[in-house]
């Protein structure tokens, strides 16, 4: 085989290098992990004829196809030209000649042009679930076009609920599909479903006023899930028509200082997350002086510091009037070393242009 | 006395039954379902025609209107009082044949029951004229046709809604004014013969038929499956039942009101007596109770009907998927059994 080959540039091109030599393993993105079901059949097609015939739910729901040849690499890109038209262009509305902003003629022939395994993640969200406040998997096609293909790169996980079951709080930049409830006494009996919903399986925030027979809510502490709605034999309680959002910032696994994220903003609109979003290359090349490395969000708010994040991400940003931001975050990790922070001062990371 | 309408000529002919009638019809609640991105179709003021909602069943019955959720019927201050007002202006109710079947139902229950006249429900009865919405077949969970409720001649304007305009009978004469100028029609509206569904009731006039079916292990799997929320009852056409609260203003405890609040048989804690006993304290007991109501002891009581019209609504709204014909098979099934297990002297 090849010994003489470029695995970081294979990577950015979406291959990943295997154990075997000169094998790679191909990671196919799937925006908030949700495609029509043929493409199955372009995933079996290239497991079978280039791949070891086997398929793996990538962890951050990219297709996954090991024991890709090196040599095939050429012939399953050619492939790949329909599925990233059909679903990154077309669904997504990606400009695929738009690399970070900058003008970079895609050669349609050539595969991803930028790593893809950062893909947005979703549940199933309200296209099925009983819980989900919000269609997450239309959320991520919207995402998509602001963060895809960049060299910068952020990991979004969206929720289409405060359960959380597609693990906001571990991604760079959760989401968390929330909703503003509105309580329509009149149609209350007073059976309390709602009260015991939101005991058992939120934040205890209603309860029944025995003296009126209505319920009482401590707004404060209530997290949008919808429990309530869902409990309730009349309608009494209901969602407002447009659906809000809970973003969690700088959660993380790894190696050094896995943590789980914060809240960063609370019942922010669509438009509001998108434009946060749309200031994301900008606040990480600032971070990187505009030298891009292989390097996720949470990393790069460590060395900005949140509120230099905050001052760049929320730059232009018209927040909607229920929005709320976080004034700091104070993250908790777990430092398999202690003091991992402590250390020689030319081993510390630097953020912003180089002057 | 027929007439056809566009959609354009029947908003004039609403906006002058709007001047004389409070005009009720079911609406849709945008946003308002259970789910995300669910609506809700409910009884409400409409105020426009295109505003009714004629396409499906609503999931809330037309009930509503004359026994809302919640009413205030009396308001007290130390030892005065005085009863709630209503608007005098009289009500038109746009309803399916088994929304205007089950009013006669809540009037047995309201006007007759226990000898008393109900004087909140009759001063609403008074006012209300029904408009006829001719049924286009209904859903998956109707049987209107097993309950004879298909059918009905009581109402004072009859509507067949279709995307290309509005036919309408006026039964009742002195609506005939409000179609001046509108091209006339020979339109008789027309009833549902056959549902998707067809039930049976079970027999059970056998006192000791209905002991065994009583104690039938057929109720137990609702003890896992129903969580006793009440949504069947409260869409239910027919049901009833509510409770009185008193509210007291403020601080005062000398000035407040009394206020009538749908119950449900279906919460625990419905049937609740002195000493926190309860004559149904498991969801089967309840299910079961409901159930032998609805088929059995109402028609026992007034003759007339059972105490339920078909509508389907207690299904469609069940968020455990519990079927009320389904369970009323179940119930043919259990009684066939008994019947037989009697007949071979079997003692049940």
């Amino acid at each position: 085989m090849n010994h003489d080959i470029n695995v970081k540039k294979m990577r950015i091109n979406c291959f990943r290098q295997s154990k075997v030599p000169g094998e790679f393993m191909l990671q196919m993105r799937v925006p908030g992990g949700m495609v029509a079901a043929k493409y199955l059949e372009n995933v079996k097609y290239i497991a079978d004829t280039w791949g070891d015939g086997n398929f793996h739910f990538g962890t951050r729901q990219t297709f996954d196809i090991p024991g890709i040849k090196y040599a095939d690499i050429p012939a399953v890109n050619k492939y790949l030209e329909d599925y990233i038209k059909e679903v990154d262009e077309e669904l997504c509305a990606v400009d695929m000649d738009i690399v970070a902003g900058e003008k970079q003629e895609w050669n349609r022939e050539s595969g991803y042009p930028t790593i893809g395994a950062r893909n947005i993640t979703g549940c199933i969200g309200n296209h099925h679930c009983i819980c989900a406040n919000i269609n997450t998997y239309e959320l991520a096609r919207k995402i998509e076009p602001i963060i895809f293909p960049s060299h910068y790169h952020i990991k979004i996980n969206i929720s289409g609920c405060p359960n959380d079951c597609n693990k906001a709080h571990l991604a760079d930049f959760g989401i968390i599909g929330v909703s503003k409830i509105d309580y329509h006494p009149e149609r209350c009996i007073g059976c309390g479903a709602c009260a015991r919903a939101c005991e058992h399986g939120a934040t205890r925030v209603l309860s029944l006023n025995e003296a009126t027979g209505k319920i009482e809510k401590d707004p404060c502490c209530c997290v949008g899930c919808g429990e309530c709605v869902r409990a309730c034999p009349t309608s009494a309680w209901t969602r407002r028509e447009k659906p809000l959002y809970r973003v969690i910032l700088g959660g993380r696994t790894g190696r050094q200082t896995p943590r789980t994220g914060k809240m960063f903003l609370n019942w922010a609109s669509e438009e509001v997350i998108l434009a946060v979003l749309g200031n994301w290359q900008k606040f990480s090349a600032w971070v990187m002086d505009y030298k891009p490395e292989y390097l996720h969000g949470g990393h790069l708010i460590d060395r900005a510091g949140y509120k230099k994040f905050k001052e760049i991400i929320l730059d232009g940003v018209e927040l909607n009037p229920e929005c709320l931001v976080a004034e700091d975050i104070f993250w908790h990790e777990t430092e398999y070393r202690s003091n991992f922070n402590v250390k020689p001062m030319e081993l510390h990371h630097t953020a912003g242009p180089v002057k | 006395m027929g007439f056809q309408m566009t959609w354009e000529n029947a908003q004039t002919v609403f906006d002058k039954l709007a001047e004389t009638y409070q005009i009720y019809a079911p609406k849709r609640h945008v946003n308002a379902g259970r789910y995300s991105e669910v609506d809700t179709i409910q009884y409400d003021r409409v105020s426009r025609m295109d505003e009714i909602v004629w396409q499906v069943k609503s999931d809330y019955p037309a009930k509503e209107v004359l026994t809302p959720i919640q009413q205030a019927i009396f308001y007290f201050t130390e030892d005065e009082y005085r009863a709630s007002k209503v608007s005098e202006k009289p009500i038109l109710i746009f309803a399916r044949p088994c929304d205007i079947a089950a009013q006669k139902v809540q009037e047995k229950i309201y006007l007759t029951n226990g000898g008393y006249e109900d004087i909140y429900y009759k001063r609403m009865l008074d006012r209300v004229k029904f408009a006829l919405m001719e049924c286009n077949g209904g859903d998956d969970t109707c049987f209107c046709v097993s309950m004879n409720t298909n059918k009905t001649d009581n109402y004072a304007l009859a509507f067949k809604f279709s995307e290309d305009g509005i036919l309408v009978k006026v039964a009742d004469e002195s609506f005939g004014t409000y179609f001046d100028g509108v091209a006339g029609s020979d339109y008789e509206p027309e009833f549902v013969e056959k549902n998707q569904l067809e039930v049976t009731i079970p027999d059970l006039s056998d006192p000791k038929v209905r002991q065994a079916l009583k104690n039938h292990p057929m109720w137990d799997e609702y003890n896992a499956r129903c969580i006793s929320c009440g949504s069947c009852t409260v869409a239910c056409s027919t049901c009833t039942c509510f409770t009185t609260r008193d509210i007291i203003y403020g601080d005062n405890p000398e000035v407040g009101e009394r206020r009538r609040v749908t119950a449900s048989c279906q919460i625990a804690g419905f049937d609740q007596m002195a000493q926190q006993k309860e004559f149904r304290s498991t969801a089967a007991a309840r299910m079961r109770y409901k159930m032998m109501h609805k088929f059995h002891d109402y028609k026992a009581r007034f003759e007339d009907s059972h105490m339920c019209v078909g509508c389907g609504r207690c299904t469609h709204r069940c968020p455990e998927f519990i079927s009320i014909s389904a369970t009323l098979n179940k119930m043919n099934q259990a009684v066939l059994e008994i019947k037989e297990s009697l007949n071979q002297g079997g003692d049940k």
